[in-house]
């Protein structure tokens, strides 16, 4: 098993850990981002526009990703899970598992030649199920790195993709390979899910075609997305209304989510921008209990959405079904005129599904996380990154939800907390 | 006779990784497009698309970064430029047309391909 | 003043380039992804005719070590001085061949990454001829932009290893003890005689309850005993000066003295202002009983056990309401003294206002409670609870329609408040209460003075405006200057704490080495070509980086533009005016430019 020394190690490749990686090794230590994926750039990579500048994400996104794995003093390890981190008495060490691509990284041209002949198509995860893509294949236009990867449990071993390689770089045979990995310290920047389809039985939303989740809209609004519409998944028909559905997945205690997301408020006005653009004559509706415009540009960017002529009905969902033509319908209480449940119907359902964490076991480190499974910060006011654990930093939505600019904004404090940790702990030994 | 060129000027930060991507996804265009890539357009004097238009490209498309542009008041003096070289191009009985400035972002691949073929109608007819 | 050295760090160990220009091309075939579609023997045989072309090969692939091995030989045994590679897009192998050339003593820069893949092969699959003439010619440009290139050289300047601080609240004091960590020295410049700022006032921090003056009180003992950071109270700032790395601050001290502050890098963490209701609004001035929310705060802080008493009145309700000086409307609510109204919202009040009613019923739980809002913003991990807890202490909300406003009105000595209720189907509804508090918004401080001297960019609700809120969060655009806190918009506590991390990562990372490096890729004056016609400066939208100066050239003296390199971006729009063409961007001058498309204009 090979070691690797550094200074930082960075769980998580998201916009997180991509920023602290950058002011790590701008300041002059080293970090090792390991990332499950097989790219780097988290779930921002695969959002259409990001609220309030109204930026193309991915355009934002690619620096940070290029100029991470770019960086002299960032080494990056994708596609490649922690088994363990354990605390010694020098800092931290840390096994990680690289997971096989069967394919030969350092002869791989990135040709795209395996991808065009392989006769298997699966489900496109990246694309949240709405596309499809090859059983090899580059993960998403802008991975990085533009290495394939074979889905063994889907490929048919035909071997047209290894016949094809002008680098002779497939390999059926690659194996799992461990990795130790020394540190000083580490940054949990694991970042989240969104809250399960189904976590809300009665929006039926695993049931029903037409109720898509946050981020399959955020595919079908991206310029790259799966359709290059905006389509409904049901029958392929453009949609004329198409309404969110707020707190589907926050401040719902039912649900055991009694948290604020903090970012679903914005991404529905924004995506519902970007559709009104797109279908000008469509009509949006939004239902929601409390917009929550904080951020800067926030409540100018609400206005704005106002003005476009979205509707904001104040009322919640309690219930969504469908007709026989997988028309959503949706039963809600209005909070403004009359009390009285209505049916309300709509080509198209968006729900606006809250954040969770994306992983509750921290590789057998003991940290302390709160009752929904995010990490505390035991010292709000003094170092805001620091964990229970000494040496242990976390940044992002592992500590609770949040947008992308405060995400950034901890992702920097959790890295001068971290080189100045490092720096103590080296003038100590 | 060949066909006529188009002469596409990209940004380091925007279009030129658009291009790009629409040749990692193998869409594909015409061969008569010339890419050239720059920090920012506004470095461009007038006489620069004149004399391109001089030397025999029939067309020319600024694919900018627009909003995501990382230079301060660097799109608005763009702007500003490119309408003087409108106003030089109709002096001169040059087809307006054939100057096209839009905004291309990372990704933008459809839009990459429209604007090329909106140019190529404009460019059939030049000679 | 004096100035800290700019200069070029030299990557240039080999001479050759001075000599009579020797191209070596190569045309990579990307093992078929190239040479699949492109003729690329067609390539190199045509371009082994062009002039100045001394090599032309190609390749299976030009990134292997074999390929690279190629490029170091040819410069070193075969007198190559330019070298044109027609591959991949430069996002790949761009770094890669530089590399090839630094390695055989070229300079990295006298090299052309000609895109023959993703622009050319994977592009026009199906016009193999006509992919392979595009590839000719735009090898052909690349040749001419190699052959009019400079060797380029990394410019660095010194910087002076101090941060320098601005403002001494909880987001100064968390940058400047960040910074000092980091083994930096910071100067904290305050204008009054106390560190703290807003936190030496109000109650308990949410969300964890601990009280702001002891928050205050942590942090300042830890700044006040780090050797490494020097504070200047009492202290004001009249003029700012110089440049990143290098930056001059002029401070005014109480005693009336005057000193100098050198500093490589500035961190503004100058903090907010309470919204100031003007007389009237909501009854504010005109009855003692309406409070703003830090007054109110402070009163309930001050009150005895018991009964809640308040200017000798038993207080038996409070009425709180939200979005004072915030989210206001155009044509509803009376603008501001600058004519604008505060469109934004402040962030922190609906959780503070909570937080502040559920105090208030901890202490005196028979006070009644009323608090009218439209949107109830607890977005944070803790917040909701809050929230949830207000209910759980009966605190009665009415919801006011977006562009509803309460009205407050006295009768005696009685307090009415009207307001519509969408809870209750738009019914208007009548408060009768002993005190209204009023929850009043951020507005940023008055910092004219240093807006004007650093000349800060300033958004449209008045606050510092970052250069981008995800790409460079905490930066301005002028070089080596960072925002802390809620200088920059409202933030609560923790986030001003995070925030003022950040800036200090920045500087941090900025100062580290001593010397900033600075890109290359900035504007450059052929001082023989420059007639000082001051046409350039104009167009610099960069303050400082473009100026005209009096020098001698070629023993006469004259008036030619000087380019400060820590302050130009490289943009270009200088060289777009310059008739005679003695301004440039170093690697993308325009007589580069207007050679490729000659050769690709040709046939």
């Amino acid at each position: 098993m090979s070691t690797k020394n550094t200074d930082v190690l960075i769980v998580g490749s998201g916009i997180a850990g991509m920023q602290a990686a950058l002011d790590i090794g701008d300041s002059g230590l080293n970090a090792v981002i390991v990332e499950k994926s097989p790219s780097i750039g988290g779930k921002m990579i695969s959002l259409s526009k990001v609220f309030p500048t109204l930026d193309c994400a991915s355009c934002i996104t690619t620096p940070k990703m290029a100029a991470s794995s770019h960086h002299p003093r960032v080494d990056i390890y994708t596609y490649t899970e922690v088994k363990e981190i354990k605390k010694v008495s020098d800092g931290f060490e840390a096994v990680i598992i690289k997971k096989p691509r069967f394919v030969i990284e350092s002869e791989c041209i990135s040709c795209k030649k395996c991808e065009e002949v392989c006769p298997v198509y699966v489900k496109d995860e990246f694309e949240y199920g709405l596309g499809v893509k090859k059983a090899i294949s580059i993960p998403f236009t802008n991975a990085i790195p533009q290495f394939p990867v074979l889905d063994e449990s889907k490929c048919i071993r035909c071997g047209a993709c290894a016949r094809v390689c002008p680098k002779d770089c497939i390999d059926y045979l690659q194996k799992p390979e461990e990795i130790n990995i020394k540190s000083k310290a580490v940054i949990i920047s694991t970042g989240y899910e969104i809250t399960p389809m189904d976590a809300k039985k009665e929006y039926n939303g695993t049931k029903l075609p037409n109720v898509i989740s946050s981020l399959q809209a955020e595919r079908l609004l991206a310029p790259h997305g799966p359709y290059g519409k905006f389509l409904r998944p049901s029958d392929g028909k453009i949609p004329d209304s198409i309404a969110y559905v707020q707190c589907a997945g926050s401040r719902d205690e039912s649900i055991g989510i009694p948290y604020c997301s903090r970012v679903c408020c914005m991404y529905a006005i924004k995506q519902a921008m970007l559709l009104s653009g797109m279908l000008p004559l469509s009509e949006i509706t939004i239902y929601y209990m409390d917009i929550r415009a904080f951020g800067k540009g926030y409540e100018q960017f609400y206005n704005q959405a106002r003005a476009m002529g979205i509707n904001f009905v104040k009322a919640k969902v309690a219930k969504i079904t469908e007709d026989e033509e997988h028309n959503p319908i949706l039963r809600i209480d209005r909070q403004e005129d009359g009390s009285k449940p209505q049916e309300v119907k709509h080509d198209i359902v968006v729900l606006s599904q809250g954040l969770v964490p994306s992983t509750k076991n921290f590789f057998g480190l003991e940290l302390e996380i709160n009752e929904y499974g995010f990490i505390n910060q035991p010292q709000k006011t003094l170092s805001p990154a620091k964990t229970n654990i000494e040496g242990v930093f976390v940044a992002g939505v592992a500590s609770g939800p949040k947008d992308i600019p405060d995400t950034i904004m901890e992702a920097g404090s959790a890295a001068v907390e971290v080189i100045n940790y490092v720096k103590s702990v080296k003038v100590g030994s | 006779m060949s066909k006529p060129k188009i002469l596409i000027i990209t940004t380091n930060h925007s279009s030129y990784p658009g291009a790009n991507a629409v040749g990692q996804a193998r869409l594909s265009y015409g061969s008569n497009t010339y890419i050239i890539r720059v920090p920012d357009p506004v470095m461009f004097p007038e006489d620069f698309y004149i004399r391109a238009f001089e030397k025999g490209i029939a067309g020319i498309i600024i694919m900018s970064s627009g909003s995501d542009c990382p230079y301060e008041g660097a799109y608005e003096r763009l702007s500003k430029r490119i309408q003087n070289v409108y106003n030089i191009m109709k002096q001169k009985n040059i087809n307006i047309n054939r100057l096209k400035l839009t905004t291309i972002c990372t990704v933008c691949k459809e839009a990459f391909l429209k604007e090329i073929s909106d140019m190529e109608k404009v460019v059939q007819n030049v000679n | 003043m004096e100035e800290n050295k700019i200069y070029e760090k030299e990557h240039t160990i080999n001479e050759n380039y001075r000599q009579k220009p020797k191209v070596a091309v190569y045309v990579c075939h990307c093992g078929g992804n190239i040479s699949d579609v492109v003729d690329v023997k067609k390539v190199a045989e045509e371009l082994s005719k062009y002039h100045d072309v001394a090599i032309s090969r190609e390749y299976a692939f030009m990134c292997s070590s074999t390929g690279q091995d190629y490029i170091v030989e040819d410069i070193q045994k075969n007198g190559i001085n330019r070298v044109v590679i027609a591959a991949c897009s430069p996002a790949l192998h761009e770094l890669t061949f530089r590399g090839a050339l630094q390695r055989a003593g070229l300079n990295p820069y006298l090299y052309e990454h000609v895109n023959i893949r993703e622009q050319v092969s994977w592009v026009h699959k199906n016009d193999k001829e006509g992919a392979t003439k595009k590839a000719i010619s735009l090898v052909k440009a690349g040749v001419e932009k190699v052959l009019r290139q400079d060797p380029l050289n990394s410019i660095r300047v010194e910087a002076v290893k101090t941060v320098a601080v601005i403002g001494g609240g909880v987001s100064g004091m968390r940058a400047a003890l960040s910074v000092a960590k980091n083994g930096l020295n910071a100067v904290i410049i305050e204008k009054s005689d106390k560190l703290g700022g807003k936190l030496n006032r109000s109650g308990n921090v949410y969300p964890t309850g601990e009280k702001a003056i002891s928050v205050a009180e942590n942090l300042s003992k830890e700044v006040l005993s780090s050797d490494k950071i020097k504070v200047y109270f009492n202290s004001e700032i009249t003029f700012v000066s110089g440049y990143v790395g290098n930056f001059q601050i002029n401070v005014k001290r109480k005693n009336g003295e005057y000193e100098k502050i050198k500093a490589g890098a500035i961190i503004i963490a100058t903090g907010f202002d309470n919204y100031k209701p003007y007389e009237g609004e909501y009854g504010y001035g005109l009855n003692k009983f309406v409070l703003t929310l830090p007054e109110f705060i402070e009163a309930l802080e001050k009150s005895g056990p018991g009964k809640f008493n308040y200017n000798g009145k038993d207080i038996n309700s409070v009425s709180f309401i939200h979005c004072v000086g915030s989210r206001q409307i155009d044509g509803i609510d009376k603008p501001g003294k600058n004519g604008k109204i505060n469109e934004y919202c402040s962030r922190v009040c609906c959780t503070s206002l909570i937080n502040t009613a559920n105090n208030l019923k901890t202490k005196y739980p028979d006070v009644e409670v009323f608090d009218i809002y439209t949107d109830i913003r607890t977005y944070g991990m803790d917040h909701e609870s809050y929230y949830k807890e207000a209910s759980k202490n009966d605190v009665i909300f009415f919801r006011r329609p977006l562009e509803e406003r309460p009205s407050v009105e006295f009768d005696g000595a009685k307090i009415k408040i009207k307001t519509k209720d969408v809870l209750t189907m738009n019914e208007d509804m009548e408060i009768e209460t002993d005190m209204v508090v009023l929850g009043v918004g951020m507005v940023p401080n008055d910092i004219t003075d240093l807006v004007e001297y650093m000349k800060l960019p300033k958004s449209s609700d008045g606050f510092l405006q970052e250069v981008h809120p995800k790409l460079r969060p905490v930066e301005v655009a002028n070089n080596g200057i960072f925002i802390a806190g809620t200088a920059q918009g409202p933030m609560d506590i923790l986030e001003s704490l995070q925030a003022s991390n950040t800036a200090a990562v920045k500087a941090a990372a900025l100062l580290a080495s001593g010397d900033i490096p600075l890109d290359p890729f900035v504007a450059v004056v052929d001082e023989d070509k420059c007639t000082g016609c001051e046409k350039c400066p104009k167009e610099c939208s960069y303050s400082g980086a473009l100026t005209m100066i009096e020098k001698e050239v070629n023993g006469k003296k004259k008036k030619v533009a000087y380019v400060n390199a820590a302050l130009c971006k490289g943009c270009g729009a200088c060289a777009a005016v310059c008739e005679p063409r003695a301004i440039n961007v170093a690697g993308w001058s325009l007589d580069q430019f207007d050679a490729m498309v000659e050769a690709i204009a040709k046939e």
